[in-house]
This record gives structure tokens, C-alpha cells and sequence, in this order.
């Protein structure tokens, strides 16, 4: 069956606009192993591929929930993005990795859902709506501010985020800047997105 | 903040992952927990007066056994269904291949035996003691799995707390067959069966609202 669509595959991760999903499950997949071998830069090309689907998927069954608010859409992407990393301990390296992700997004879409008093029972449970799903690159604002999230953790943390934040600025040197070695600066960084994902799913219902 | 800056961040804190340790994790916690639901039995209620002599014979193995068989079938369901995008659900059918064979034999048993026995053989002489018990020792298991669930990422609470419930209860089997003097297979088929059909629903239905992330 491969042998009919050997031209068809788009070499450049970053057009993804011509993927399907099974082209897209086809460089994920390699890039997604090498960021849980520890690879920085691939998981960062991950997140931005898989983001980019997911935006475009969110978008879309928000829609047809009645939503359009571009950055209702966004604040559910941040969740999913969130529960992504925090969960990446629970992807199967033999499964597809735009399932797990998919499974994911899906599963805190309802919650959004739930938690903000719609019901979620015409959501299609199938892959369909995210085979389907266009990609969509134009990140909007979010309207719950993740940097609230922070206020309860320490204020060398909160310096350190900051730092890594900006771009060009390296886990090490900000580290160092926050006098912490790299590693002590990785666990600090967790912290924070784990009090992130925990407020958004404390705050995600209050309406904008 | 901007879900780029949220990107920066995560690839910042980002580590080698270990995709390995829930399954590790499982098979561990179910260990510890059998282990110390079998010393809760033998401290409680200890163990029946012929172990040494009966443990050996085809009804006492055969409670163990099929304990073991359910519980072994749900783990495995169990951890699938705390890794996303694998539907494991799909599998559930498996649970019912030990429940089916212990139900035929208890029905071979009970074609060969003349109607007069046929309560006797069913019920057994403890079979409150087994319908009590055995849910209540399955708590332990289930307690530990639940820790377990809150550090996956389930998408259906429901089928996690279910296969939690069937392994729980599946272990306890194994634990409270160290004390349970009643041997026949109609006995097994009917009160063992339904405590586990008992743990199994308390899994169903107190997991969802537990172990939402």
C-alpha cells in the first residue's frame, strides 16, 4: 500500500499544511522517540508540529460547540499542551503518537466542555474531526493569564521562568543567572507547569 | 502567557522520559499489595487448619489460580488504560475467559451430582464469609491502584476503576483462598464471582470522579 505514495510525502516538517494524518504520524513519530530519549531540540519541534495540528482541531470543535472566541481555543491548546508534557510518561512508544496526543486534547476538551456547562455529547468520538483537522499556525491570546498561576511559587522561580522564557535565553545560562545548577533549574521549571496545568483546571470554567 | 513561551518552557524542563515505569510500577504495586492483603488474611483470619496438607490439591489451586487469572488480565487492561489513545476497552472480553471456564465446571460438577447435593455444593458452608471478605480485602489492592491511577493519564475513569476493581478483587481471591474452606467449583463460580462483580462496579464507580487530571 506504501508503495503507491512514495512522492507524496512532504519532506519539510515545517509546512504542515500538506499532511495528513498519517504523514504527520509519520515524522512525529521518530521526532517524538528522540525527545523522550532526551533530544531538546526534537521535543521542541514537537510541541510546535503537534500545537499546530491541535490548534487547528480545538479551533474547530469549539466551533461546532457554539464557541469561536480564537482565544478560548488557546486556553484549551495551553491545557492540552500542559497535560502533554506532563503526561508523557504514559505514551506507549508502540502506539501512534498523534492517538495518544489526540486521546489527550480530546479528553481535556470535554472537561473544558463539562466544566464550562455545555455537554459534550455531540462531540465525535472517532478520529474523524482530527484527521480532518487543518492545521492552524496563527497563535491568538489565551484569556486566563498562566503567569497567575505563578504567584504562589517562589520568587527565584518565578525569575528563572522569566529568563527561560525570553528567547535566546538557555536553561544554563538562566540557571546560572538564578544562582541554581541546571538541573535544580529543570525541577524548578516543572514545578511551575505543574501549578500551571493545576490552575488551569481550577480556573478553566470561569467565563472570560 | 503566549503558548510559544509555554513551548520555551516545557522544552526547557524537558528530560529523558522513562516510558517503561508505569508498566514497572504496576506489576510492583500489585506485588507489594497481594503480599501484604495475603498477611491481612493470615493475621485476620489466618489460614484454613489443612493448608499444609490441602494446598496442594486441585481446588485450593484452582481458587488461587483463577484469582490470579483475573487479576493478571485486569493489570494488564488496567495499565493500558491509563496511557491515552490505546482503548484497551477492546479487550475487556478477556476478563470473561476465566469467569467462563470456572463457570463450566462448576456446571459439569453440579450435572454429575444428584439435585439433593446441589445446594450444598453452591453454597458451601461460609459463603457470607466469602462474599464479605473478599471485598474487603480487595480495598487494599484497590487503594494502591488508585495512587497508581492518579499518576496516568486515564481518559476513561470508568474502564480504569473497573479493571482496578477486577484486578483488586483478583488478588484478594488469591489472598482469601489461603483461608476459605469451601472447595467445590460451584462455590467458587458463584460467591467468588460475584465479589468480584462487587469490587468491580465499586471501581467503576468511585474511580471517575478520583482520578481526574
Amino acid at each position: 500500500m506504501r508503495r503507491n505514495k512514495p512522492d507524496s510525502v512532504s519532506p519539510s516538517p515545517k509546512k504542515p499544511t500538506a499532511l495528513s494524518l498519517v504523514e504527520l504520524e509519520t515524522q512525529l513519530r521518530p521526532i517524538f522517540l528522540a525527545a523522550l530519549a532526551g533530544d531538546a531540540a526534537a521535543y521542541r519541534l514537537f510541541l510546535d508540529m503537534i500545537g499546530t495540528r491541535l490548534r487547528g482541531y480545538l479551533r474547530g470543535m469549539l466551533a461546532r460547540a457554539g464557541r469561536s472566541e480564537p482565544s478560548e481555543a488557546e486556553d484549551v491548546l495551553q491545557e492540552t499542551l500542559l497535560a502533554l508534557h506532563l503526561s508523557r510518561h504514559t505514551y506507549d512508544p508502540a502506539s501512534p503518537v498523534t492517538a495518544w496526543a489526540h486521546a489527550i486534547a480530546r479528553y481535556k476538551l470535554v472537561d473544558h466542555l463539562r466544566r464550562s456547562g455545555r455537554h459534550a455529547a455531540n462531540l465525535p468520538i472517532d478520529e474523524e474531526a482530527f484527521r480532518l483537522a487543518a492545521p492552524d499556525s496563527a497563535a491568538s491570546d489565551a484569556r486566563l493569564d498562566l503567569e497567575r498561576a505563578m504567584q504562589a511559587l517562589p520568587e527565584r522561580t518565578r525569575a528563572l521562568i522569566d529568563g527561560v522564557k525570553i528567547q535566546g535565553t538557555s536553561v544554563a545560562e538562566a540557571a546560572n543567572a538564578a544562582g541554581m545548577t541546571e538541573t535544580a533549574a529543570k525541577v524548578a521549571i516543572h514545578r511551575g507547569l505543574q501549578a500551571m496545568a493545576k490552575f488551569l483546571s481550577k480556573h478553566g470554567t470561569r467565563p472570560a | 502567557m503566549q503558548t510559544n513561551d509555554l513551548i520555551s518552557l516545557m522544552t526547557a524542563s524537558h528530560q529523558p522520559v522513562d516510558t517503561g515505569w508505569l508498566r514497572r510500577a504496576t506489576g510492583i504495586a500489585a506485588l507489594a499489595a497481594l503480599a501484604v492483603t495475603i498477611g491481612l488474611v493470615l493475621v485476620t483470619l489466618g489460614a484454613r487448619r489443612d493448608l499444609a496438607s490441602a494446598w496442594m490439591t486441585l481446588p485450593v489451586i484452582a481458587k488461587a489460580l483463577f484469582g490470579a487469572g483475573v487479576a493478571v488480565i485486569a493489570l494488564v487492561l488496567f495499565q493500558r488504560s491509563l496511557r491515552p489513545g490505546l482503548k484497551p476497552a477492546r479487550l475487556l472480553p478477556m476478563v470473561v475467559i476465566p469467569l467462563l471456564l470456572v463457570a463450566a465446571w462448576a456446571l459439569l460438577t453440579l450435572g454429575q451430582a444428584p439435585v439433593a447435593q446441589w445446594s450444598a455444593l453452591v453454597f458451601g458452608r461460609y459463603w457470607r464469609a466469602c462474599l464479605i471478605a473478599v471485598p474487603l480485602y480487595a480495598l487494599c489492592p484497590l487503594v494502591v491502584l488508585l495512587l497508581l491511577a492518579r499518576r496516568g493519564a486515564p481518559t476513561n475513569g470508568r474502564l480504569t476503576g473497573a479493571c482496578a476493581g477486577l484486578a483488586s478483587a483478583g488478588l484478594a481471591a488469591v489472598a482469601y483462598s489461603l483461608h476459605c474452606p469451601d472447595d467445590t467449583a460451584p462455590f467458587l463460580a458463584t460467591w467468588y464471582t460475584l465479589a468480584i462483580a462487587i469490587v468491580t462496579s465499586l471501581g467503576a464507580l468511585i474511580f471517575p470522579r478520583l482520578i481526574r487530571w
